[in-house]
């Protein structure tokens, strides 16, 4: 390199010129932007959603403020640098799921919440991110080959989790992080025999596991097949919801003219159902449009983790893709009506902040697997 | 340092978790096929039924109800209006248990005259139970002072009818209720709620289409709390129609004052149009009172006993008495059966044959020779006893029914009664008999199977007054154009016109003649008048033995079984303006009781004419 004369353009100049601050600064352009696009659009849904509430936008804003300077923070460590944080993480969920279970805020029926002062948030929300991560950041602590006795360690883990938050009651999270538990203990290669086992065992307890449900969530499920059960409950809202998606036609109503969500008909329409928001105010148009962006983010994910450099990387990126791509289509299916009431979020868009901050957490360490490129 | 062996395993591991996630992948497909389905069958293929669904969901229709037309008289006075009244009232299910709340609103709001006296057990199926309507001002401030201490006690503020004469038109305009069974049956709900009210009878009832309107509608957007957030659409109500009274405000008064703790009614009507000027039946009631307008009782306890509610004027069947002899003189003219100067001997009764039965007139020693003018003037009944049996009943019926006897005349209210004028036919089928000469002996008197509403004897005297033209009696005007073409309901035809001055001429001296029965309204360059009283029996005279004054008195013993007194006339003559019938229960004399009403309307009535 000394001996490269400093005039010789031609070696310089595209070194020089291929310098792009935005790209060292958020890695992959294309995913960050789809990700901006996509909260930008949660934003203006959210104000619509909410009854033209600004305060409720400004709040959400924060949020994603925080969440998108803590993502840029992350993608630039060295995975390395945070995965012993990422695993020990895991029992900072245990422990909130457990204290939830004690002290949980006032003023609603199930144990779901914490109250801390300013602000309120579910546990299994944080879960259900944190502990696919920890998961993949145990599998991979070290180089070595993963142990047996790691699959079941991991498996156990999830299940912990799981049950914790099937106490809440909450069945359909419970399932939900169960999900997200086996997706990266799958992905990271467990054995087909120990899942042959798992099914084994899983046939001579789940007569137990039905027996112990509570009465209203043998009702979600049955609510699934019949949505004209109970008018006035979750059939009422999955009707109101196909209402506002089916009436907003190919073009939609039009931003802020949707009435089934303006005139309150719509449950909850600006956390778990507002999807049925955007389907009425921007029609089967604007739903395309989201998906697509939504298709263009899991592409990216999908693309930086299977030309990721570690195993670790490899697999954080392609479970959190999974995850991500499972949440979508839990919410969406669940406002469609194809299947039960489950409390998830549409990922990036729905209201609440604990939501916003954790996915866009583990989009920093998507984005940390990508090589800084100059 | 990565070594060849790293890369290997990477490669394995990538090949891996290739396969693993086609896996997982494979299962959401599932999930992202249905999902896309699903949306595609939401927003293209029912997308009609979700935005009908959706519309159904937000808009609602209210209706729009106008307030109910006015009913005023020509001159612009109100007779029927509209006022906001405030009610209380408690639901039904909370009147058990809080009496204690009645009781307190008894003793600090209510006035001393309308004190809920008895408590009554609430009816079961109405939702609400009235307690005062249409309070005063100083109740209304003593509520607002109580209304806390008394919660389970309600307002409501209402549009209801009201009548500022109360009483005097009760029989003319009638009154509201509520919807009832057989209404609800062919009325829609949404002109008619279960709540609304509706024309009973009188002209509320026969115009309740004109009055009401149609109702518009509004359509409101609403949230799904069923907040009304803005209004769509209106179409507005048609506004109803006012009505304007024919009836003269003056005479009415005088008709009502006339007839107070009487039994009766009075029928003024204008023989050149059929304008009623006066239609009042005695007893009657307040209507405000079942219009909800104002509270206490609708009628008084005197007249509690002889149906209040029950329009004489219109539905009441009298037998005309001998205020049908002018109509029966008059086709014996055209019939030639007699002359103006054909003579009768009247001996105080009328036989057919020797020893046959006597048909006794109502003088005990009769009028002595009578010719058509005395036996109207002096109404002589054995002069028709003789005419009507030379005349037969064909003949009398057939004529009778030219002047509308046995016909209603088509007013507008209900329930005018059908006046009974007997042929052969209706006595076989209604009595089952065959038609005696006797029976037309009495119908000669007006007596027996014949009977005549007081509207229908006024409308039938209207032919005398105006010669044969008899127009359609109404209360409402069309128009209110002056030149008002009034509509013809028949003609009488006689071969003869000077009959009928012959008849005007003893009507007139009825009055006016020293013997005249009603001579005692007659006065000194006063109102030509032509009038004819009628004493209506209702115990026929048939003890042989008894002479006729001292079975008279056993019958007059008993006020029920007393004669109705009648008065039929018209004036002033000639051009007559107004007919004139009243009808006083058990008055007994005509001429001292029910001709004076007569002559006070028609002199009223010059009076009025002349000031507008």
């Amino acid at each position: 390199m000394s001996n490269r004369n400093p005039l010789d353009y031609s070696i310089n100049k595209p070194l020089v010129t291929s310098f792009n601050p935005f790209r060292y600064l958020f890695k992959d352009i294309t995913l960050v932007l789809a990700l901006i696009a996509v909260l930008l659009f949660g934003l203006a849904m959210l104000y619509s959603s909410s009854g033209q509430s600004f305060s409720m936008v400004i709040r959400q804003s924060i949020y994603v403020f925080v969440g998108l300077i803590m993502m840029i923070f992350i993608s630039h460590l060295k995975p390395d640098s945070y995965k012993n944080i990422l695993m020990h993480s895991y029992w900072i969920g245990l422990l909130l799921l457990i204290y939830v279970l004690f002290n949980p805020a006032e003023g609603y029926t199930t144990s779901r919440w914490i109250d801390i002062g300013f602000f309120q948030f579910q546990p299994s929300e944080v879960i259900r991110l944190i502990l696919p991560l920890s998961i993949v950041a145990y599998l991979h602590r070290k180089e070595s080959k993963i142990r047996l006795e790691d699959w079941l360690y991991t498996t156990l883990a999830a299940l912990m989790c799981s049950y914790l938050v099937f106490e809440q009651p909450d069945l359909g999270t419970s399932i939900i992080v169960f999900t997200s538990g086996i997706i990266p203990i799958y992905l990271a290669g467990l054995p087909y025999r120990v899942i042959a086992a798992y099914l084994g065992m899983l046939a001579i307890v789940s007569p137990f596991i039905w027996s112990s449900l509570l009465d209203y969530q043998k009702q979600r499920v049955l609510t699934y097949f019949d949505s004209n059960v109970d008018p006035l409950g979750d059939g009422w809202n999955i009707a109101q919801s196909q209402t506002a998606i089916g009436s907003g036609g190919f073009f939609g109503k039009g931003y802020l003219e949707g009435t089934q969500s303006q005139l309150n008909f719509i449950p909850e329409s600006h956390s778990d159902f507002i999807f049925s928001v955007i389907g009425e105010e921007f029609g089967l148009m604007g739903i395309t449009c989201l998906f697509l962006v939504y298709a263009m983010i899991i592409w990216r994910i999908f693309k930086i983790g299977l030309s990721a450099q570690s195993a670790f990387e490899r697999l954080a990126c392609c479970s959190l893709g999974f995850i991500f791509l499972l949440f979508i289509l839990i919410n969406v299916s669940m406002v469609i009506g194809i299947i039960p009431v489950v409390g998830v979020p549409l990922p990036l868009i729905s209201q609440g902040g604990t939501s916003i901050v954790v996915h866009l957490l583990a989009f920093g360490v998507i984005l940390s697997a990508k090589r800084p490129q100059l | 340092m990565r070594t060849i062996q790293d890369l290997r395993r990477d490669e394995k591991d990538t090949q891996s978790l290739r396969s693993r996630s086609g896996v997982i992948f494979f299962f959401l497909l599932i999930l992202i096929i249905s999902g896309v389905f699903k949306i595609l069958q939401l927003t293209i293929l029912d997308r009609v039924n979700y935005e009908t669904e959706s519309e159904k969901n937000r808009i609602i229709n209210i209706p729009i109800y106008p307030a109910r037309g006015l009913i005023k008289l020509e001159d612009g006075t109100l007779i029927a209006e509209n006022i906001v009244t405030k009610d209380l009232y408690i639901k039904t299910k909370l009147y058990e248990t809080s009496i204690d709340q009645v009781e307190q609103l008894n003793d600090k709001v209510l006035d001393e005259n309308r004190k809920i006296t008895q408590l009554q057990v609430p009816i079961q199926d109405e939702e609400k139970i009235w307690l005062a309507r249409n309070l005063s001002e100083q109740e209304l401030a003593k509520y607002e002072v109580q209304k806390n201490s008394i919660p389970n006690i309600q307002l409501e503020a209402k549009l209801r009818r009201y009548l500022p004469h109360k009483n005097l038109f009760s029989h003319v305009i009638g009154h509201l209720g509520l919807i009832n069974m057989d209404e609800r049956l062919s009325l829609s709900r949404a002109e008619y709620p279960d709540d609304s009210f509706i024309g009973k009878v009188g002209l509320e009832k026969s115009y309740e289409k004109t009055l009401r309107g149609k109702a518009g509608i509004s359509l409101m957007e609403v949230d799904v709390y069923g907040n009304k957030i803005r209004e769509i659409n209106r179409v507005l109500p048609d506004k109803p129609f006012n009505l304007t009274l024919t009836l003269d405000l003056r005479l009415q008064k005088i008709a009502q004052e006339e007839l107070a703790n009487r039994r009766g009614a009075v029928v003024a009507l204008d023989p050149k149009t059929g304008f009623i000027k006066a239609l009042v039946s005695s007893p009657d009631y307040n209507p405000n009172i079942l219009n909800g307008s104002e509270s206490g009782s609708s009628v008084s306890k005197s007249s509690m006993e002889n149906s209040p509610f029950f329009n004489r004027a219109i539905s009441g069947l009298y037998p005309p008495a001998s205020t049908i002899k002018p109509f029966i003189g008059l086709l014996g003219l055209e019939e030639k059966l007699i002359t103006e100067s054909t003579i009768v001997e009247d001996k105080g009764f009328f036989q057919l044959k020797e020893e046959g039965r006597k048909y006794r007139g109502w003088k005990e020693d009769g009028h002595g020779k009578v010719d058509l003018k005395k036996a109207i003037v002096e109404s002589s009944d054995v002069y028709f006893y003789e005419l009507a049996s030379k005349l037969t009943i064909d003949r009398i019926s057939s004529f009778l029914l030219r002047f509308g006897f046995g016909e209603i005349s088509g007013i507008d209210l209900i329930n005018e009664s059908k006046s009974i004028l007997p042929t052969r036919n209706w006595k076989l089928g209604n009595i089952g008999e065959a038609w005696f000469v006797g029976d037309t002996i009495n119908i000669g008197i007006g007596q027996g199977y014949i009977s005549s509403t007081p509207l229908q004897l006024a409308v039938s005297l209207s032919a005398i007054a105006n010669r044969g033209k008899i127009f359609q009696p109404k209360l409402i005007r069309n128009n209110q154009l002056d030149d008002y073409e009034p509509d013809l309901l028949m003609e009488v035809q006689i071969e003869n016109p000077r009959h009928w001055n012959i008849i005007e001429k003893s009507m007139i001296s009825v009055i006016n003649s020293w013997n005249g029965t009603a001579h005692n309204l007659y006065e000194e360059g006063g109102i030509t008048i032509a009038g004819k009283t009628g004493t209506a029996q209702i115990k026929s005279l048939t003890d042989q033995d008894l002479t006729v004054r001292e079975e008279y008195e056993g019958i007059r013993k008993d006020i029920e079984n007393r004669d109705h007194a009648l008065f039929a006339s018209y004036g002033p003559v000639p051009d007559p303006n107004l007919v004139v019938v009243v009808i006083v229960e058990n008055g007994e004399s005509g001429s001292a009781v029910a001709a004076p009403i007569a002559k006070r309307l028609i002199e009223q009535y010059q009076i009025n004419i002349n000031e507008s």
